[in-house]
């Protein structure tokens, strides 16, 4: 084929999408608790135990969810990331910070989330805390837990 | 399972992996592979009854981007068509059930993708679901380096396991001029490369790169036509794992495995082992420590090679790197594959994943002789 | 406590920010400087002599590519229309105003265009137009670097010369 050859054209731009992303009954729920007690919730569900945070619905066999489950904001760590060079408008920390699978006390699965304090102590074993933010400031989010904290 | 056709890869053709090609869009790259494609087995698009691409919109920029791609197939007269939003590895499979179904009997598989446009990390953040997962702002790397914090603490393996392997993948891709970064790299000094995400360094990770794909399939009695040395599919087996990352077991790779398992039994090959070469869609050094595991592989054993090709430590066009794993073992066995060959070639296990965590798996036995008479 | 609140929060806000850095790719690189410099390029498909505009790397239809860039008149033949009777966002245009494609001379397919200059009722398939572009000097390699086409006054196209090219 013949070599068709112009001086490269390029374009910068950026997509925002602002979306609005419907949350149901358990989740809608999980996270109505995280804004208005400051508490976490699992649900019992056939073959896993208690899954924090819950969908309802079992994802091994689609079976329905259980009876609701209090579980501690404690917690031990079962793999963490660190984040050397956050990354603008993605990573929630500008400074370094960790990410972390935290199985909580009470809970059978792990619930993904950040440590932005010591990140650099934290390791896969290490016991930690969810810290919430204040009452007034949380939204309804996952992110209504501000940071989980190493136990001292 | 005797219902089954034999099926085989005929032809297959790459663009050059690159970090970022000014001159093209992704549709003008994959233009080319097809055509090469289609001249390796002496066909016309009119020959080849239906047809499969591989891409994901959002990497492209553009809603309903693939439909471009229909132009650079040659999708005229209309044509059968089906598009995945996966590797093409996975479209391959959706070409030979199409086959197996009787409804075609020969297929084009295109993976094609322009990295370099969107911003990978950003984009498969959104692969995650949105109320649990990627709030928290969780990428590919990221959640990469929690599985290799999970396997390193079930496995005690060390950082120096992890730069050998990537090494090792270093030391092949050397070998391989149809991928990305060709240059060896020793292990002490991957291991001195910056943390990318702790515990996987920059030089633990694939070079991201854009390419662009197109693989031939054809049932037995057209295959033997279009090519002198068909590789016949022997088995193939996808599964699917839950999308919470925790409640996983991230260390292990339930998919790969029962995939793994599925598609030898399938060939009627004991294991995984007994393959001669194995080209893994690994794309950090644990996965592929994982993957081994899962399959039963030892990748410091002489036999089966283990990504002879480099792997995707050494070139990782996304959608199209699965694809290209299929082209390696085709290469392989028709003996094509330059100096990365391995002598004597006759069966061959390829792997293709998608998703966060190895999420999905596919895996193909591939070998000389048809399976089903 | 025995459960979470009864009323659940019923929305999760995701701002999605995902930035692009584009390649026009050489055809479209060759089209919009074409532009710029007055002039519409297109590619001849190598099979059957057809030619697209803007230029394109293959022919869709023939599959066969289309390498060898030719440059177009600027002028055409409408061939469909609509009357637009509602505002567009980003486009300062007087309601109502009429979008056509246009099937330039001797391109195989037409491109879309905005018609002014006359009333929109009197627009009509087989209507003979013409580019009116922008002075040299506010030319960018845009798509605006043709404001709009305009009648020229010609006989109407027969209707076989366009009937194929809408």
């Amino acid at each position: 084929m013949a070599d068709i050859r112009a001086d490269p054209l390029e374009l910068r731009t950026a997509m925002e999408f602002p979306y609005k992303h419907s949350t149901g009954q358990t989740i809608g729920r999980f996270l109505a608790g995280l804004k208005e007690q400051g508490r976490i919730w699992g649900q019992r569900i056939a073959g896993q135990g208690v899954v924090v945070p819950p969908l309802g619905y079992s994802e091994t066999d689609s079976s329905e969810g259980g009876d609701w489950v209090l579980v501690e904001n404690t917690g031990t760590v079962t793999a963490v990331a660190k984040v050397h060079q956050p990354i603008e408008r993605l990573h929630p920390e500008a400074k370094p910070f960790a990410f972390v699978l935290v199985k909580l006390d009470g809970a059978d699965t792990a619930l993904a989330h950040l440590v932005r304090d010591d990140a650099d102590k934290v390791t896969v074993g290490s016991r930690v805390t969810a810290e919430f933010l204040p009452e007034g400031e949380r939204t309804g989010s996952l992110r209504d837990i501000a940071t989980f904290r190493l136990a001292d | 399972m005797s219902a089954l056709r034999n099926v085989a890869l005929v032809g297959f053709a790459q663009g050059p992996i690159v970090a970022r090609d000014r001159h093209r869009m992704s549709t003008e790259m994959l233009y080319p592979v097809v055509r090469e494609a289609l001249a390796q087995v002496g066909a016309t698009r009119d020959d080849i009854a239906y047809q499969v691409s591989a891409s994901t919109d959002y990497m492209d920029g553009r809603p309903f981007g693939f439909v471009a791609a229909l132009d650079v197939m040659g999708s005229w007269p209309p044509r059968q068509d089906l598009h995945l939003e996966m590797d093409g590895s996975f479209a391959a499979y959706y070409a030979w059930l199409k086959i197996q179904a009787g409804e075609a009997d020969s297929a084009i598989v295109c993976g094609h993708g322009k990295t370099s446009e969107g911003e990978p990390e950003r984009i498969l953040n959104l692969a995650l679901d949105p109320y649990y997962q990627a709030p928290i702002g969780l990428g590919p790397t990221a959640t990469s380096a929690l599985q290799a914090s999970a396997y390193m603490a079930r496995t005690g393996a060390t950082d120096a396991d992890l730069a050998a392997v990537a090494a090792r993948s270093r030391a092949a891709g050397a070998k391989n001029p149809d991928t990305q970064v060709r240059e060896a790299a020793a292990a002490t000094a991957l291991q001195r490369t910056d943390w990318a995400v702790e515990p996987l360094r920059t030089g633990y990770l694939p070079p991201i790169g854009e390419s662009a794909t197109c693989l031939v399939i054809a049932a037995e009695g057209k295959a033997e036509k279009l090519c002198e040395r068909p590789v016949w599919i022997q088995g193939v087996d996808h599964r699917s794992e839950m999308q919470s990352l925790g409640a996983r077991d991230l260390s292990r790779s339930a998919g790969a495995k029962l995939a793994g398992e599925k598609a030898l039994a399938m060939a009627d090959v004991g294991a995984a082992k007994d393959v001669d070469l194995v080209e893994l869609m690994a794309t950090t050094p644990v996965e592929e420590l994982i993957l081994c595991e899962a399959l039963g592989l030892d990748a410091t054993a002489k036999k089966p090679v283990v990504n002879p090709s480099g792997g995707p430590l050494c070139g990782h066009p996304i959608m199209s790197t699965g694809l290209v794993r299929l082209g390696e073992v085709f290469r392989q066995l028709t003996g094509t594959a330059g100096e990365r060959g391995v002598a004597g070639a006759r069966r061959a296990l390829a792997h293709a994943s998608m998703g966060h965590c190895l999420q999905q798996n596919i895996v193909w036995v591939l070998g000389a002789q048809r399976r089903w008479s | 406590m025995t459960e979470p609140p009864k009323e659940p929060v019923k929305y999760v806000d995701a701002n999605v920010y995902l930035p692009y850095h584009y390649v026009a790719g050489d055809f479209r690189a060759i089209y919009l400087n074409g532009l710029r410099e007055g002039k519409i390029l297109g590619s001849k498909d190598s099979k059957t002599g057809k030619i697209f505009v803007p230029p394109i790397l293959n022919s869709p239809e023939s599959f066969a590519p289309c390498e060898e860039i030719v440059q177009l008149d600027d002028r055409g033949t409408v061939t469909t229309f609509c009357v637009v009777n509602i505002p567009v966002i980003g486009r300062d245009l007087e309601i109502p105003y009429v979008a056509a494609s246009v099937a330039l001379d001797g391109a195989a397919i037409s491109i879309f265009a905005l018609i002014q200059k006359c009333k929109a009722d009197e627009v009509r398939m087989g209507m003979r137009v013409e580019a009116v572009w922008k002075p040299a000097a506010e030319r960018t390699g845009d798509h605006t670097d043709i404001q709009y086409f305009r009648p020229t006054g010609e006989p109407d196209a027969p209707r076989e010369s366009y009937i194929n090219r809408l």
